[in-house]
């Protein structure tokens, strides 16, 4: 199943990728993002993907 | 110049100075303090039904963002980013979880929180720097719902909505509440006319007079089935609370009779009689009498009537529209205009009752021509100097002594609220304008401020000085909010 990733030292708390899927993005306090669910299922990853890509310093990526 | 305090005892004395309706000074005056703390309709429930909906709706000059949030809660929050002031919603109406500012990127979530503050650390320093925790974009300081109507006001000490509206919440129960799931919208057309926003709402207020004259033309066409416009002078106007209208007098007959006499099918019928209160009930079916054009202080309004939809049928279907007089210059005027249908109607009938409203109002509607031609040109004609000069009587229903041309409505003869009188009269004008004047004379309190991204209130000040670093120096006059962490 492809997975999220996020990269902690990129991210630079925008949270467009919590406005793109708020069901797998959050921001901590620290306004750095938080994977709340990492397995992205294949009939939600046009969408996981798209909030991922949205990140304007692409801390954020989908692989298999 | 305008001589404000003059203006204003010439309007309790019933007598207009005629520039007030294009008056730049007025207006400013109005713009402050009418509608600087009055309630202002901004939308209804209905517009933003899921959660995440939202419409953006003005207060003049200020934009306001009418959501749904995730919890389902009603919110109007200023359409400001925190940072630069941008507007961070730039659509009229859509479906968000989340609205970003297009300028630096933050972004907040449905219900005003602050999301998203790109850099937070290494621009500000963190928290330590910029506040972020609790700072939510700026609500509207009162905000209240009557029927799902959403109103909201700029003074953080309005009174309750519903104590505002008083007994006038007996005849928009009318319009907005003819089953226990009340109404749905469509709309709003926005067009703009060339007239002062007074005009309008004194119009819907109370003025029965001008219909045979101004509407000749569309009873004459048979739009409605009584074949004379003159039958105005046998309703009635009222005045209720903070707001007043005007009815049509119903032929005999039963309540039943005379709802089905308006257009109304047999289920929505049962479902009014179950809805509406004994009282609310009798005005129709023992005084005889339907509700028609009325408006509540300060600009918004609303029309139900009952024409002809079908050629050559005696048939007519009633509907229901809500206005709004959205002020933009002492001479210009958008006009918000909705339809308004009782949820559980037939869909038959909405669907014909939205075509009377199309007929008649509306950007496209036939009174609405009528009316606007009048109105333009009366703006224009009261922006000139000769216009200072006259004092216009608006003191119709009352002797030059005070005495009434006709009495109100005993209790035994009418089962409503208010002041009630049958055939043609000024006083619901006069009642809309002395609220005006109330308004315009009472100076505004100052504002809060809110300093963004500070915290006053956290404990001492690193200067010494004991101000905390959010409090200006010399605006001890102006009460400071902080928003907490």
């Amino acid at each position: 199943m492809p997975v999220v990733k996020a990269d902690l030292q990129a991210c630079q708390g925008y949270a467009n990728c919590v406005v793109g899927a708020t069901d797998y993005f959050d921001l901590d306090d620290d306004g750095i993002v938080i994977l709340l669910r990492t397995e992205v299922p294949e009939s939600e990853r046009a969408r996981v993907t798209e909030a991922a890509r949205s990140c304007p310093v692409s801390a954020l990526v989908v692989e298999d | 110049m305008t001589d404000p305090r003059g203006v204003l005892q010439d309007v309790r004395q019933g007598m207009i100075p005629a520039h007030i309706y294009n008056d730049k000074e007025i207006f400013e005056l109005e713009k402050e303090r009418v509608f600087g703390r009055s309630w202002l309709f901004v939308g209804h429930e209905s517009e933003v039904p899921e959660a995440g909906d939202y419409v953006v709706r003005r207060v003049l000059e200020d934009s306001f963002i009418i959501s749904r949030d995730e919890h389902g809660e009603i919110r109007a929050l200023f359409n400001m980013c925190l940072h630069r002031g941008m507007q961070v919603c730039r659509t009229e109406m859509g479906n968000a979880s989340h609205f970003r500012c297009p300028y630096h990127g933050w972004s907040y979530r449905n219900d005003g929180r602050i999301v998203g503050l790109p850099f937070h650390k290494e621009a500000y320093g963190g928290e330590e720097g910029f506040r972020k925790k609790g700072q939510t974009l700026l609500p509207a300081p009162s905000l209240g719902i009557y029927n799902g109507l959403i109103f909201v006001s700029l003074d953080p000490d309005a009174e309750p909505l519903e104590d505002f509206l008083g007994d006038f919440k007996f005849y928009m129960d009318y319009y907005t509440k003819q089953s226990g799931d009340g109404i749905e919208l469509r709309g709003p057309q926005r067009w703009r006319v060339k007239a002062n926003w007074k005009i309008g709402a004194e119009n819907f207020a109370g003025d029965m007079y001008h219909t045979p004259q101004t509407h000749t033309s569309v009873v004459e066409i048979g739009l409605f089935r009584e074949p004379k416009a003159e039958k105005r002078k046998d309703g009635t106007t009222y005045w209720a609370g903070n707001g007043g209208g005007t009815t049509y007098k119903l032929p005999e007959g039963t309540l039943e009779d005379r709802l089905r006499y308006v257009g109304y099918p047999d289920e929505m019928i049962a479902r009014m009689k179950e809805q509406w209160s004994q009282e609310q009930l009798d005005v129709v079916g023992k005084d005889g009498f339907m509700v028609s054009a009325a408006s509540v202080f300060p600009n918004m309004s609303f029309v139900h009537n009952w024409p002809r939809v079908e050629e050559g049928s005696d048939e007519v279907l009633p509907f229901i529209s809500i206005r709004q007089w959205q002020p933009i210059s002492e001479d210009e005027t958008e006009i918000v205009s909705w339809f308004a249908v009782d949820k559980n109607a037939p869909e038959e009938f909405k669907a014909l009752s939205y075509k009377a409203y199309l007929m008649c109002f509306g950007s496209g509607g036939m009174f609405e021509q009528d009316d606007v031609e009048n109105w333009v040109s009366l703006t224009s004609t009261a922006g000139g100097p000769m216009a200072r000069r006259l004092l216009l009587n608006s003191r119709m229903g009352m002797l030059e002594n005070g005495q009434n041309v006709v009495e109100p409505l005993t209790s035994e003869q009418y089962s409503g609220p208010g002041s009630t009188r049958i055939g043609y009269s000024e006083y619901n004008q006069r009642e809309l304008l002395l609220r005006w004047a109330d308004h315009l004379e009472r100076p505004m309190e100052k504002a809060a401020q809110l300093q963004v991204g500070t915290s006053p209130a956290q404990g001492g000040s690193p200067d010494g000085t004991g101000h905390s670093p959010a409090e200006r120096p010399g605006s001890s006059a102006v009460e400071t909010v902080s928003v907490e962490a």
